[in-house]
């Protein structure tokens, strides 16, 4: 009886002692705790791209050209928002000052909705906005990933290849492409 | 005579011109096409040292060139980054933008891991996010 009251005892110590410890991290610095894809991945990705497109002939010369985001294809074996890429890529196209967003097809019911909301009898006519004032995009974007994954007993080698175009909708001529390559390596 | 006169004044001037393209070559304020506002760059070791940091874990990795231009009204910047060492090396950097008034031209960039072959060099280029930056730092850390 004394025996199992000791063993309790001990029990609950040693449960009371395994403490949890957080602490904030540098949301930019480089994450290395598996190789899927990761935060730095997508940093690399969108950062890269973003400068690379801001100094495109097409945006360099256009005033201020509109631009809608179309799907990244994630043509590979993981799970990746890639929406979550594009967001940080029109993100820093648009701090940039050079590029400006038509709403995408994502958005679009939740614009037309509020089109239809502010033509409601709820809203002053004066102030509300009207149907037909909506401005089309010039340009759309749009792009893939892919990647090759090979692994052995103990080492699993990832490749991500990410590529981005910016399509002229008029013409339907591909003005500017892009990609990135990235490598990451784990061995046990 | 006469003609040996006119060879020496000849090269003379050939030599003059060449000094002055070289010397004056860049603009004032400017080092190998990088702005370095009031600070004496004379080699491009100066200018390797005035716009290089260290932060985190320090790296044998070292830039040992730099050279910067104009892409339209961004700042374009080529890093050359040397690993002398006999075993590969893993690094990451950024660069850090600073506007007119020595303020940052642009929010904190994200850590970009390289690996370098031993005895190798790798050249990094980046473009400015925005035309405000008018300067630079490269940022480094070890990855070791």
């Amino acid at each position: 009886m004394k025996k199992t009251f000791l063993l309790v005892a001990v029990a609950a110590l040693a449960g009371g002692c395994a403490h949890e410890k957080t602490s904030y991290g540098d949301a930019r610095g480089v994450e290395t705790v598996t190789n899927t894809f990761g935060s730095t991945d997508l940093q690399l990705i969108a950062e890269t791209m973003a400068r690379s497109m801001q100094n495109a002939p097409v945006i360099i010369s256009g005033n201020l050209p509109i631009v809608t985001v179309q799907e990244v294809k994630n043509k590979t074996s993981e799970y990746i928002d890639t929406r979550a890429i594009t967001d940080s890529i029109r993100a820093e196209l648009q701090k940039g000052g050079r590029v400006r967003f038509a709403v995408d097809a994502p958005g679009m019911t939740q614009q037309t909705d509020e089109i239809k909301r502010q033509q409601s009898e709820y809203y002053a006519k004066e102030s509300a906005v009207e149907k037909g004032q909506m401005v089309g995009a010039q340009y759309r974007m749009e792009g893939n990933i892919t990647s090759i994954v090979k692994e052995v007993k103990s080492t699993k080698d990832v490749y991500y290849k990410f590529n981005l175009q910016l399509w002229n909708i008029r013409n339907g001529l591909l003005e500017w492409s892009d990609e990135k390559e990235i490598r990451k390596t784990t061995t046990r | 005579m006469k003609s040996r006169l006119i060879m020496t004044a000849v090269a003379a001037s050939v030599l003059v011109a060449g000094c002055a393209t070289k010397k004056g070559f860049e603009q004032p304020g400017y080092a190998f096409g990088c702005p370095i506002g009031e600070q004496k760059v004379g080699s491009m070791d100066d200018l390797v040292r005035a716009k290089t940091a260290t932060e985190g874990r320090r790296t044998t990795i070292q830039a040992t060139e730099m050279r910067c231009s104009r892409a339209g009204d961004l700042l374009k910047v080529d890093a050359n980054l040397n690993n002398d060492s006999s075993s590969v090396k893993r690094v990451s950097y950024k660069f850090r933008w600073i506007d007119r008034e020595g303020m940052r031209a642009w929010e904190e960039e994200s850590w970009k891991p390289l690996m370098l072959y031993n005895n190798s060099n790798m050249m990094i280029s980046t473009v400015a996010p925005t035309p405000k930056a008018v300067d630079f730092r490269l940022v480094l850390m070890s990855q070791e």
